[in-house]
């Protein structure tokens, strides 16, 4: 254990002190320890929250988040089950669940009620929400208002409800109600909130690489789902303040826009929008992928410090007159910028990735520890896959990835623990999705049915 | 009863938002943060009416106060900064002087958060860890956001939002399949989303404390928070295959995709469900489809071979019809479908400017400017923006006199030893130049002879 090559390497001056290393040391042994969920108390144990998502994946993830925090959750579909569980790469599924269904099932509880079709069964889900402290919908704006079952029906008996909806266009203006019953999807919620505008290839290269992209993940839908549970948890901290409710109103048309708030302000300010511009970036630079000997390694060494430092390891210093600067690395010509881009990658490439990322944390450690503090830390790593994310040691020893179990779905690995808590931390319980299989205990428990 | 959406107009009554509570007053937040991951936690907080003290080294301040895209400053201030700083106060404090540290063990007492985005192990190197402010005030709860976390043999390894994009794998997902380009997710998307996610952690904790009395650490990866977007570790995990790149097409719902249209736009087209595909298939005339049970079964249908013919159908079809048309058809027939977005489009979008998901804020210094409004609208307790970006250091007054009850004789002696001070001339961190910062009253707040 007092093994010193075992020493963990420092990269940074402020941390590289004798006294320094060995608090932080010990701080990360105990940290492993206290951070894990085992045994620890869960912050929502206190509430039930009913997920009346129809074919929209935000409001799954949302209720996702607080089904992690430890709330009750419910996932209320008809009979033949929510659309959601067939959407799945390439329809690759277990037992007909799909594999973005099947990881959401986190924690979760099946309630079968056909919400569209039956009276009753509107009564039943209107009794649930009087012992409901959030409510989860993607119908279309006004369509569980029509069939008495919206916020303002279910807040009357209810007043702390928090009744979260989900559409594109949300549920109020002129748009809302002329789209009122617009369908939702992750690619319509990248594009119209501004994402694929950024990605891609400058205009002048051959088509359809200069086409806006989409993420290769769902990031508009994630985004949603994180708007609403962000939205929802305001709003709990006011029902645990006044026993108030309200109503959270979240357009997946926002997603992306409202996240980073560029594209309105830049709109603005440059009355224009930006193009699209490949590999580069209009703020930091060098700061992407280059190709090497055997692959891609990510640079960024955006600082001026860093970026000398980049330009001594890959011994290309003959190049600091003409960039020097960041405003002399992000022009606003593209033509210009692939100029150092090139001059980069003539380098990269004469190199493994490993001895590219080794060049980089050797130079960093040492400058860490120089007297002289215009060292500069030029960060080389290697891009992780999938699979290579799973090996990846840090995230064994911070419990990322788990395997769980379902008497139907069976053995499997999914991601977990998204933010380490000390006290109340979120975690997996068990992964399950059968349609309507907690319906009896369901009934009982909150229904009073024997 | 009366109709829904003059209902929810009233409800959602953009010119009323001012008149709303903000939930989160009274709430204390020590912001060490910087850049954008930490900011954007705390920004999310402060728009929700928490008081966040942004802490700056006086005469550099924020990496981010001069990253501007290609350098274009907009009155010698960083446009994009004001959404990350909206509703702050600037305490321009230099951390490395001892009396500095007094100020914030003070501010710290009170606080009820602490955020930092440090290099994993600094704030702990520099006396402002959890290790010492749960010392001083054992309720607190304490944020650190890193790319890797504040454990783990990768815990040092410097970061930025591109890092927690190779890390996660993220990175090697968006691109065209056998080319030799992988794109990142645009505008550091990478800091941003684990931001949301701190700020919702830091609520949980709220929550918790409310309950129990107890405050916590935090300890928030960046790239552990990208991973919670993705199922392509279970779907390697079952399947043993990758799905990788896959250009413009989702690979969970088909047709889906960025077509080009008659007029020459970018449209996004999915079919998510069987009805939706049924809604589409008609709008296309081509119900022949629906009797093939190759696109009928939603499992088959998916095939990447069934994909791919009917990704090429809609695509013709898309060609032979301009944007308008095909949104019209959408709306009735029931697909989702949306057109390509760019900034000037959404910056003037008349719903977004209804809804205020874009706001045209009117600031005492910097006058008008666009600005994203709140991911989620709150009927009771919405989000609001109150002031933008300020110089370095210009609540210092407000905060050493009005929140800890500094003397005069204090404030000029910190002043003079230069352990608190503002800017110097440079763009990013001084005011605009018409600004005449003498006449203001918050830089100059209990100054004598002033308002």
């Amino acid at each position: 254990m007092s093994n010193k090559r075992e020493k963990e390497q420092v990269y940074a001056r402020y941390v590289a002190s004798g006294k320094t290393v060995q608090h932080l040391a010990s701080w990360g042994k105990k940290l492993a320890e206290v951070m894990n969920p085992a045994g620890k108390p869960e912050v929502l144990d206190d509430i039930l929250v009913l997920d009346a998502s129809y074919a929209n994946f935000s409001g799954i993830i949302a209720a996702s988040f607080f089904a992690e925090f430890g709330g009750e959750v419910i996932k209320i579909e008809p009979s033949d089950g929510d659309p959601a569980r067939r959407m799945t790469p390439w329809g690759e599924n277990v037992k007909g669940v799909g594999i973005p269904f099947l990881i959401e099932g986190r924690n979760k509880k099946y309630m079968t009620l056909d919400l569209k079709n039956s009276k009753k069964d509107r009564d039943d889900f209107a009794r649930l929400a009087e012992k409901a402290a959030v409510v989860i919908e993607t119908f279309g704006a006004g369509e569980m208002d029509s069939w008495g079952i919206g916020y303002r029906q279910l807040s009357q008996k209810n007043p702390g409800i928090i009744y979260i909806a989900i559409t594109p266009y949300g549920q109020y203006t002129e748009k809302a109600r002329q789209f009122a019953h617009f369908q939702d999807s992750d690619i319509t919620s990248q594009a119209g909130s501004g994402l694929p505008a950024q990605v891609g290839d400058p205009i002048n290269s051959p088509e359809p690489y200069n086409w806006p992209l989409k993420a290769g993940m769902w990031a508009g839908w994630y985004i949603s789902g994180l708007h609403a549970a962000l939205g929802g948890s305001f709003a709990l901290i006011h029902r645990q303040n006044t026993g108030e409710g309200q109503m959270v109103d979240v357009a997946t048309m926002d997603a992306y826009s409202c996240m980073v708030g560029f594209p309105p302000t830049i709109g603005y300010t440059w009355e224009s929008s930006r193009p699209r511009i490949g590999v580069l970036d209009f703020i930091l630079y060098p700061y992407g992928l280059w190709r090497c000997k055997d692959g891609y390694v990510v640079i960024a060494a955006p600082r001026d410090h860093d970026f000398r430092a980049l330009l001594k390891i890959l011994g290309l210093w003959k190049l600091e007159d003409d960039w020097r600067f960041t405003p002399d690395r992000i022009p606003d010509v593209v033509d210009t910028a692939m100029v150092l881009y090139k001059a980069i990658e003539e380098k990269t490439i004469l190199y493994t990735a490993d001895e590219l990322v080794n060049k980089a944390l050797r130079y960093s450690a040492k400058a860490a520890r120089s007297k002289w503090r215009g060292g500069g830390v030029p960060i080389v790593m290697k891009m992780n896959t999938p699979p290579m994310t799973l090996e990846s040691k840090q995230f064994a020893i911070r419990r990322i990835f788990q395997e769980v179990k379902d008497g139907t779905l069976g053995k499997f690995v999914i991601n977990t623990g998204f933010v380490k808590m000390s006290e109340s931390p979120p975690r997996v319980k068990w992964v399950s999705c059968d349609i309507g299989k907690d319906n009896e205990y369901i009934r009982k428990r909150y229904l009073q049915e024997r | 009863m009366e109709d829904y959406f003059t209902y929810t107009a009233k409800l959602f009554d953009p010119s009323a938002v001012n008149g709303k509570k903000e939930i989160l007053k009274g709430i204390r937040v020590l912001d060490f943060s910087h850049v954008i991951f930490g900011p954007t936690a705390t920004r999310l907080l402060a728009q929700y009416g928490a008081e966040v003290i942004k802490l700056e080294l006086p005469y550099h301040g924020d990496l981010w106060r001069p990253a501007t895209y290609w350098g274009k400053y907009w009155k010698h201030s960083n446009p994009l900064w004001h959404f990350i700083t909206q509703n702050k106060y600037f305490l321009g404090v230099d951390l490395k002087k001892p009396e500095a540290k007094e100020i914030i063990y003070r501010l710290a007492e009170t606080a009820d958060v602490v955020a930092e985005n440090f290099a994993a192990g600094t704030a702990e190197a520099w006396g402002v860890g959890y290790t010492r402010i749960s010392e001083i005030n054992p309720k607190v709860i304490y944020l650190s956001c890193s790319t890797y976390g504040q454990y783990g043999p990768l815990r040092f390894y410097p970061g930025w939002d591109l890092l927690a994009q190779a890390a996660s794998s993220v990175l090697s997902l968006t691109g065209y399949p056998d080319t030799d380009k992988y794109y990142k997710l645009p505008d550091y998307l990478g800091d941003y989303i684990p931001g949301n996610m701190g700020a919702m952690a830091i609520l949980m904790a709220l929550y918790f404390r409310k309950k129990t009395g107890k405050g916590q650490y935090i300890d928030l990866a960046q790239s552990e928070a990208l991973m919670r977007l993705l199922w392509h570790f279970t779907f390697f995990n079952l399947t043993g295959k990758e799905i990788g790149r896959t250009g413009n097409s989702d690979p969970t719902m088909v047709p889906a995709s960025i077509f080009k249209t008659r007029d020459g736009k970018f449209m996004a087209l999915a079919c998510a469900t069987e009805k939706q595909f049924a809604g589409l298939c008609s709008a296309m005339n081509r119900e022949d489809l629906l009797k093939e049970k190759v696109y009928t079964d939603p499992f088959e249908r998916l095939k990447p071979a069934n994909a791919a013919v009917l990704t090429a159908i809609a695509g013709d079809w898309l060609k032979s019809l301009d944007a308008e048309e095909i949104i019209g058809l959408a709306n009735n027939k029931g697909f989702p479908a949306a057109e390509v977005l760019d900034d000037y489009r959404i910056c003037h979008d008349p719903w977004r400017r209804q809804r205020g998901s874009v706001i045209l804020f009117n600031d005492e210094m910097y006058k008008e400017l666009a600005l994203a409004g709140p991911s989620a609208q709150l009927s009771k307790t919405p989000a609001r923006t109150k002031w933008l970006a300020r110089p370095i250091g210009y609540h210092n007054r407000l905060v050493l006199k009005k929140f800890m009850g500094l003397s005069e004789e204090e404030i000029s002696l910190l002043e003079k030893k230069r352990i608190i001070g503002t800017f110097d001339d440079r763009p990013g961190l001084k005011p605009p130049v018409y600004y005449n910062l003498d006449e203001d009253p918050i830089f100059n707040y209990g100054r004598e002879g002033k308002k």
